[in-house]
């Protein structure tokens, strides 16, 4: 039991009144954010990002392990309240937690949401411990080939994953990996398409575009069709979880547990597909399908388990491998690469203080939030009172300082613009923003394996499919990709 | 899939080939594979550009079809909604000012101007309050983000401090 050894040392760290601090901001950070709608736990990390210029990597780490929670927690709030998921995962809470909140049990779907995102958070942390050192080991084995594999297995499940469109996923996909190849060449040091611009010799800052796509994309959308909501915030009412309340819950949260945190791991498996699974699961199972669609205890339960178990998920490929697989994943490499720390199998052994320590935060994280928003749960609801005009103003002041304050330059603020303005046309015409940011950050690293192995093995092709994992791996890719065609033509057929 | 209604964006599609044509051609510069390695700097953007092109034309053919594009889903904005193009362009001008501006007037003037543009844009009436606030707001996170170690250029360039 080597890991709860290192998970103790992760906690003698975490428990430090300097990190426990960070760990609260991050989770108090976490939840306003996910309260108020148009930023997410990816855009609200990357305008942290600015932070790690002044504080250690541990304690940056906890704070940032707190706001991806946190804005889970918070997200559920919203859906529940006003029936508006802020992201994907929340999309089946709203479904069953609006109508509870309708018929005056506001405050069980509220308590059950909390309640069940803590015992996933805990249990899917729990399960991280385990199989994250026990991956980290295997990831020893992988050469260059299989990386580039595995790469390209996450390149072909998040462009069909995402979105509803394969071809506009695989544009959002290409076009980040084209944005990727911008800069000088690390392995030949060539300038490459930097269209003799000096500030582009550094190729394109993660941060700018993820500003852009989301904080600068999203206002413009939303202030081209805005809504300023009819709906007032629903009051929390109802009595709080009954005995037969939590009989109907506890099995949703486990299973919720058991769907999300596996296919969060996978590469693509984000939080949509476990929601909508846990959610369809939960209404086979229940024992009272007829309240489903009128506010369901169990349809909240199990989708919000599913959801915070899958974002645990996600941690276990990134900090492993270094393979982010969603936009906050994404982000939080970008965050690891600003100290210059590369997660991945040596990141357990070189940085153990770091990953324990930011394990053991989740753990603490959890337990912080859950006393944050049960009782708190009001002051939070306030939130959703800030006057629309004045929040999304402040959001682009600070979108401009994320900028700003990495690189003062001017010319990052046109790109600002102009990325800005695609985030824009991305959203009216339905192309996935997280392929953009997966592609930006996983290309460099696919370009520079597929070309290690290449030279090893002196220009023969052949050598990318020399192993049984780079074979599994490109083989399970080509499936991804085929089956859902296959289906979609035997669908036309029947 | 239903058929769209109003004009169909092969502009989408057209962006799409140009993009993988200047990646192409940004590549075609770029030294060849070295012999031994059999890959050099060009192959990638040359990949990368030349799937784009063939993804903007199979959106193209989409599009062609009759593939209808929905908007998505965000919180405070209806999809259907008519698009409110000066709202848009009110936004997008408090975007680009801070190009020209935080070097010259710094970040709480700046902060000052695009909070009220862009309130404005939303509907807000209040316009002393949103100037106030805007100018607040930008000094408050000018002070706080200094100190974090950020380096966010002079408060008031035009005091000279």
């Amino acid at each position: 039991m080597e890991s709860l050894e290192y998970l103790m040392h992760g906690f003698g760290v975490a428990l430090q009144p300097m990190n426990l601090l960070w760990a609260f901001i991050g989770s108090a950070l976490g939840t306003a954010i996910g309260v108020l709608p148009g930023i997410g736990p990816a855009l609200t990390i990357a305008l942290l990002l600015p932070v790690t210029v002044s504080i250690g990597p541990t304690s940056a780490f906890i704070m940032f392990a707190g706001v991806f929670y946190g804005a889970m927690y918070g997200g559920s709030t919203t859906s529940i309240l006003i029936n508006t998921p802020g992201e994907a995962g929340s999309m089946m809470t709203a479904l069953e937690g609006n109508r509870m909140a309708r018929r005056g049990r506001g405050a069980a779907a509220l308590a059950t949401a909390a309640i069940g995102s803590f015992v996933a958070g805990t249990l899917a942390t729990f399960a991280l411990t385990f199989v994250a050192p026990f991956v980290a080991e295997l990831a020893f084995v992988f050469k260059p080939a299989d990386y580039f594999a595995l790469i390209v297995l996450a390149f072909c499940s998040v462009a069909v994953v995402m979105g509803n469109s394969r071809t506009r996923g695989l544009i959002s996909l290409f076009l980040g990996l084209g944005m990727g190849v911008i800069g000088i060449d690390n392995m030949t040091g060539q300038p490459r398409l930097t269209f003799g611009q000096a500030e582009l010799l550094n190729g394109v800052e993660l941060t700018v575009v993820l500003v852009s796509l989301f904080a600068i994309g999203e206002i413009l959308f939303v202030v081209s069709r805005y809504d300023p909501g009819k709906e007032a915030p629903l009051v929390v009412s109802g009595k709080w979880m009954t005995k037969q309340d939590f009989s109907r819950s506890w099995r949703p949260w486990l299973r919720g547990t058991a769907i999300g945190f596996p296919m969060g791991t996978l590469p693509g498996g984000g939080s949509e597909i476990p929601t909508m699974l846990s959610y369809t699961l939960e209404r086979k199972l229940s024992k009272h399908p007829e309240e489903f669609g009128h506010g369901a205890i169990e349809g909240v339960a199990g989708p919000e388990a599913a959801n915070n178990a899958a974002a645990a998920g996600v941690l276990v490929p990134l900090l492993t491998l270094g393979l982010p697989t969603s936009a906050t994943a994404a982000v939080l490499l970008a965050a690891f690469q600003n100290y210059g720390l590369q997660p991945g199998p040596n990141l357990f052994t070189s940085n153990a203080d770091l990953v324990w320590g930011l394990i053991a935060s989740l753990y603490i994280g959890n337990i912080m939030l859950l006393v944050l928003n049960l009782p708190l749960i009001g002051m939070w609801v306030k939130l959703l009172s800030v006057p629309k005009p004045q929040l999304y103003a402040g959001i682009l002041i600070f979108a401009l300082i994320g900028i700003w304050g990495v690189s003062g330059s001017e010319f990052d603020l046109m790109v600002m613009v102009l990325v800005g303005v695609a985030g824009y046309v991305m959203r009216v015409y339905d192309f996935p923003i997280a392929p953009v940011l997966i592609g930006l950050i996983l290309g460099p690293m696919a370009e520079y394996q597929l070309r290690t192995a290449l030279t090893a093995a002196q220009g023969n092709p052949a050598t990318l499919i020399e192993t049984p994992i780079s074979i599994t791996f490109l083989t399970v890719a080509a499936l991804v990709f085929i089956v859902p065609m296959l289906v979609k033509r035997l669908r036309q057929r029947g | 899939m239903t058929p769209a209604t109003g004009p169909r964006p092969y502009w989408l599609a057209a962006i799409v080939i140009g993009i993988g044509l200047i990646w192409i051609w940004g590549a075609s510069s770029l030294p060849p594979a070295s012999r031994y390695a059999g890959i050099g700097p060009r192959a990638f953007p040359t990949i990368i550009g030349g799937a784009l092109v063939l993804l903007g034309i199979i959106l193209a053919l989409q599009i062609s079809r009759g593939m209808s594009f929905e908007a998505q889903e965000a919180e405070n904005a209806d999809a259907h909604a008519p698009v409110n193009y000066a709202a848009l362009l009110m936004v997008l001008a408090a975007a680009t000012l801070p190009i020209l501006t935080l070097r010259t007037l710094g970040l709480p003037l700046t902060a000052m101007a695009i909070f009220a543009l862009v309130a404005r844009a939303f509907g807000s009436r209040a316009l002393v309050r949103d100037v106030i606030t805007g100018a607040v707001l930008g000094s408050l996170a000018w002070l706080l983000f200094d100190r974090l170690g950020l380096q966010l250029g002079q408060f008031l360039p035009i005091a000279g401090f």
